[in-house]
């Protein structure tokens, strides 16, 4: 296997548990290189849990992970390779912007600083502000270009839009984008705004209720993804190739979202495409629906 | 790493590093005073061979900085409430850890110099304060009053403050990491800090080494110890062993002893024929170096505890 073909992300049924509470279960996925990937999924969904494992912040208690063919660990090679912004932008709020560049200067090797500082003045932050005095917008910003001036493989953030006004976090993904752009470089990225990822994110993973419903390239979720609309039936009428993720009956009709594996042969369905934040909504919901209706034969994909 | 460090607790340094500079300003100020009138008075004792009281001398219009100097004894507690307490915590408690341990240094790294700074400022200025003190309490130690081995001015001299403050800084470190919250460890490293030396210097110091244990005429006062003493029990006994530490009753006392009531030094020898007789246990002066010796192992060791905890803690737990 060459580097070229170790995938960034890859775990085999990661689990962490605390007490007796599984807060991720189960996960196995493997994430090309170069790829930016949306981690989607409701609160409390394992989001944080998986990517504090894959930073080498927490220790899994089943399975394996690996991030660029290496168990993430505390070796300083690994932490090196990897860039992370954890939830709420932690920074020191007492310290200015420099003061945070420079202790990113005296932590790493293999620190960009010249990067890291056209890039605050790029965006019109002044390096002599304290953090505690900078808006959310530019607190992320300072974050960001902490995490890349490390220069990663790996790029870890963790709902790094969340508390951000629309107009910061457009320019955050702007410049997401731009560091993508420049270099060898994978990203994973929670949120549960997917609207916003979908623009810069080309891979998806959606955990829900501690276990991962749904992975793969974005491209090919949505073609693989279609609403089914036709006559009501029963579960039993629908074909193989046809798999329920959600389904909504009235009087006379049935409406599924549903994954497809090959061309549909009923001619009754009408057929049209479905939007991401809808597919991921139903997966979401998946656990509702299987106690509501009488149709639904989706179970989770692994 | 150093650099991470500094940054963020320069402002600590600067306001310790005052405290010192003013404390060190009233005491040389002072203290060159002291020194100043003890020797013109030990040249005076020299010439006319009557010396008088030096410790009268010692304690002139100087109340409020001998307090300062009692005072000293709070620096490891405070150091280790505000110093040691919040180093750690007030990463896990604001999250900035997610930062410091996704940096191109490990955790035990990170931690290593965390300790290795605040261990080396604590001592520093433990040390500090004691050798100002031991140097501001040169004469009267030297007078031997106050006694230099009783609680409060053996715990601010020599090397007692250097370990206290090692210990208090490591409790606080040990406390943060496992509450990781600032509040509560700086709570914990309080009551904990000062439980701690309370039960030690009453329960344990005068233990360390078997005090010495003298027989002396009955109801001997503690100043019949060797100069500089530090007198742990003073107990007048009868033949019988009956213990007369508060004074003897007529009908107690021998009957060729009664007649003497009115003239205590000639009631004493009576007494002391009849093998009435006080016991003194006490420590003698030269043991200063020993009892501090001992004391502050107990206190390095304790801190070595505590830091192996906080490194058990800190890099097996999950951020």
């Amino acid at each position: 296997m060459s580097a070229q073909d170790v995938p960034a992300i890859r775990t085999a049924g990661l689990g962490k548990r605390y007490g007796s509470l599984w807060a991720l279960r189960d996960c196995s996925v493997s994430v090309p290189r170069g790829r930016v990937t949306a981690l989607v999924g409701p609160n409390g969904a394992g989001k944080t849990t998986l990517l504090k494992i894959l930073v080498g912040l927490s220790a899994p208690s089943a399975g394996e992970a690996s991030v660029l063919g290496r168990p993430p660990g505390q070796t300083t090679e690994f932490l090196a390779s990897i860039g992370y912004l954890a939830q709420d932008l932690p920074l020191y709020s007492r310290l200015s912007v420099a003061d945070h560049l420079e202790i990113g200067a005296n932590l790493n090797r293999a620190w960009d600083a010249a990067g890291a500082r056209a890039r605050l003045a790029g965006l019109g932050i002044p390096e002599d502000r304290r953090v505690s005095a900078l808006s959310g917008g530019q607190r992320a910003q300072v974050g960001l270009s902490m995490a890349l001036a490390k220069r990663p493989r790996v790029l870890v953030l963790d709902e790094p839009v969340a508390a951000l006004d629309p107009l910061a976090r457009r320019e955050f993904l702007a410049s997401l984008t731009e560091a993508v752009a420049d270099g060898d470089l994978s990203v994973i990225m929670s949120s549960h705004l997917l609207h916003d990822l979908q623009r810069v994110c080309d891979h998806i993973i959606l955990l829900a209720a501690s276990r991962t419903q749904l992975t793969g390239d974005i491209d090919h979720v949505l073609r693989t993804h279609r609403w089914l609309l036709g006559p009501r039936r029963k579960a039993t009428d629908i074909e193989p190739g046809i798999e329920v993720i959600k389904a909504t009956q009235t009087a006379n009709q049935t409406r599924l979202l549903a994954r497809l594996s090959g061309p549909v042969l009923d001619p009754r369905w009408e057929i049209t495409e479905v939007g991401l934040e809808d597919i991921v909504l139903a997966y979401m919901g998946q656990d509702d629906a299987r106690t509501a209706g009488p149709l639904t034969t989706a179970r989770p994909v692994r | 790493m150093n650099a991470l460090i500094w940054r963020l607790h320069r402002n600590q340094a600067y306001t310790a590093g005052a405290a010192l500079a003013a404390l060190t300003c009233l005491l040389l100020l002072t203290g060159i005073t002291m020194a100043h009138d003890y020797h013109a008075f030990l040249a005076s004792c020299g010439t006319t061979r009557s010396c008088g009281d030096a410790t009268q001398l010692l304690f002139r219009g100087d109340g409020a900085i001998t307090t300062l100097v009692d005072a000293t004894m709070a620096v490891p507690l405070l150091l280790g409430v505000f110093w040691g307490a919040p180093m750690l915590a007030r990463e896990l408690e604001t999250g900035t850890h997610n930062l410091a341990w996704t940096q191109g240094v490990t955790r035990r790294g990170w931690l290593s110099r965390n300790v290795l700074w605040a261990l080396a400022a604590a001592a520093a200025f433990g040390t500090a304060t004691a050798v100002l003190v031991s140097w501001w309490r040169g004469p009267q130690n030297a007078v031997g009053v106050p006694v230099r081995l009783a609680t409060f001015t053996f715990d601010i001299q020599g090397i007692m403050p250097a370990a206290y403050t090692v210990f208090a800084v490591a409790l606080g470190i040990a406390a943060g990491t496992i509450f990781k919250r600032v509040l509560p460890a700086m709570a914990v490293t309080f009551t904990a800090f000062a439980g701690l030396r309370f039960l030690i210097a009453e329960y344990a110091r005068p233990h360390y080494l078997t005090a010495i244990t003298k027989s002396l005429p009955p109801f001997s006062g503690n100043q019949a110890a060797p100069a500089g003493s530090w007198v742990l029990s003073n107990a007048t006994l009868g033949p019988n062993g009956r213990n007369y530490t508060t004074g003897i009753s007529y009908q107690d006392t021998p009957a060729a002893c009664r007649s003497l009531g009115q003239q205590a030094a000639r009631q004493n020898s009576c007494l002391s024929s009849h093998g009435f007789h006080t016991l003194i246990t006490y420590q003698p002066a030269s043991r200063f170096w020993a009892l501090q010796g001992i004391e502050a192992g107990i206190f390095i060791a304790l801190a070595a505890a505590l830091i192996i905890l906080a490194y058990r803690v800190v890099l097996t737990r999950d951020a």
